[in-house]
């Protein structure tokens, strides 16, 4: 198996998500994410009225799309996609014209407020490259991520996509997310706070 | 019920203030220098007096208008990487040559003007056209390539762009020549068949410019969710002061007004109308790229 070509995605069930945003805490320590802004975070959304209304979570990571329209736009090559499938940008190479974080669909890129540099979820690449997994996925109490190579269909994850039925969020775009969901809600998704400018 | 929001993070602006600002200058100065080579490039000699002034505000244009892209952008220093690194897929990597290439060409094409060899301004002023449309055109399609927002992800876009352009760079040569007619000519008297002349031909591309904004707003209403929202945000929303009252009436419909009716045409009035013109597109391009980004995607 170790010649075959690697593609990493990851499973969230969100049955299982209680909204602690311990995945947020966890990533901004692992990769040093600045104030202000997230790698990746936890949207909540209250659907229907009392006494039957729900929270529904939904955390948010980079989609590492298998086909990214973050590296068709870049004019540099800063952003691009690894052999393994995680899009990856190059500290030293971006301009930080910010382009991809204009076409990018999911809002999954920030400016780093003192680099200057566009920055976003690799899947915590640095922790993958030595074997380990990401750092989200270990610290969820309730076990609800999951990640691994979607080409290895003896890996946790395929097993997982094989037995259940997934979504991924905006399908429409083409991108072809590698983050995929069971029990996502519409709704969810489509719901939008106006963010004060 | 609506689903309500309980958290979500503020996302950033990708592109702002500087980057409509951009694209406000390269438009005017693609429609400049398109007004000056009516004369040198196809021999309408009636527009003989915008050639050298159009050249030269191109040109002046042109020259301040990266330095926008140089403020936006993270790492300025890092810009040499643009003609190292080519994504031959990204309009950025277009523009980037466009930028070196089109300001080289007004500069020449300019050179021979003031120098009276018509047969090479003229042949510089027709290489100049298809430059100056790609270097406003590319504009378009760094917006059009955005394809998650819903203003702006349209094949209109480019031709949007490119119209507005010459909306702008009439109305601002109708300025530029009424200003200079009046301080530097010897008679200190308004050009006023030109200037008349002009305005009728800036009456007609509003109308087109309008009649583009309509195509836009007509399918982004009945379009998917996003671009429904979108349309809400420009007529009833955040933007619609802007979009409407700034852009449309007070840049579009009321020039055209003062343009068309006979009984206030006056250089003052042509001034006024242009004026008018030159900051409603401004407002234009501040609505499509701000207003653009403006919803949240997620």
């Amino acid at each position: 198996m170790e010649d075959k070509k690697k593609r990493y995605g990851m499973l969230i069930d969100l049955r299982l998500c209680i909204g602690c945003h311990t995945c947020s805490v966890v990533c901004k320590s692992e990769n040093n994410v600045p104030l202000g802004v997230w790698r990746s975070w936890v949207k909540v959304v209250e659907i229907g009225n009392y006494p039957h209304a729900r929270q529904h979570f939904l955390p948010i990571v980079c989609n590492n799309c298998e086909n990214p329209i973050c590296v068709t736009v870049c004019p540099v090559w800063a952003s691009f996609k690894r052999p393994d499938g995680i899009v990856y940008i190059d500290p030293h190479r971006c301009i930080g014209c910010r382009y991809c974080m204009a076409a990018c669909p999911y809002g999954v890129r920030y400016v780093h407020p003192t680099k200057k540099i566009v920055e976003k979820c690799f899947f915590c690449h640095h922790r993958v490259d030595a074997g380990l997994k990401p750092a989200c996925v270990l610290a969820c109490p309730t076990g609800a991520i999951c990640f691994g190579d979607l080409n290895d269909p003896e890996s946790e994850i395929s097993k997982a996509l094989a037995k259940n039925p997934t979504q991924v969020i905006k399908p429409e775009f083409g991108t072809k997310p590698c983050v995929f969901y069971i029990g996502l809600d519409d709704s969810v998704v489509e719901a939008k706070k106006l963010s004060k400018r | 019920m609506e689903p309500q929001v309980l958290y979500n993070i503020n996302h950033q602006e990708a592109f702002g203030l500087f980057i409509a600002i951009y694209f406000y200058l390269t438009g005017l100065s693609a429609g400049s220098f398109i007004l000056s080579t009516l004369a040198y490039g196809f021999g309408l000699n009636q527009y003989k007096p915008l050639g050298k002034i159009g050249v030269v505000v191109a040109t002046l244009v042109l020259v301040i208008a990266p330095l926008f892209l140089l403020l936006h952008i993270g790492m300025p220093t890092r810009s040499w990487h643009l003609f190292f690194y080519l994504n031959m897929s990204s309009p950025i990597t277009w523009g980037s040559f466009l930028l070196i290439l089109y300001p080289v060409n007004c500069i020449i094409y300019g050179y021979y003007m003031f120098r009276e060899n018509l047969r090479f301004a003229r042949i510089f002023g027709l290489i100049g056209i298809p430059l100056a449309i790609a270097v406003h055109g590319y504009t378009g399609f760094i917006l059009a390539f955005g394809k998650a927002r819903a203003l702006w992800n349209t094949a209109l876009m480019p031709i949007l762009f490119l119209v507005s352009a010459v909306v702008s760079g009439i109305a601002l040569m109708i300025l530029i020549s009424i200003i200079r007619d009046l301080l530097f000519s010897r008679e200190r008297k308004v050009n006023t068949a030109l200037i008349f002349n002009l305005g009728k031909l800036l009456a007609w591309m509003i109308v087109f410019d309008l009649f583009l904004t309509g195509c836009e707003l007509a399918v982004l209403s009945i379009s998917h969710s996003d671009a429904q929202e979108v349309a809400h945000i420009l007529l009833t929303g955040k933007f619609s002061l802007l979009f409407i009252g700034l852009e449309n009436l007070l840049g579009k419909i009321i020039p055209f007004i003062i343009l068309t009716t006979p009984r206030l045409r006056s250089s003052f009035t042509m001034a006024l109308a242009s004026l008018l013109v030159v900051i409603g597109i401004f407002f234009m391009r501040y609505v499509v790229v701000v207003g653009g980004e403006f919803l949240p995607l997620l």
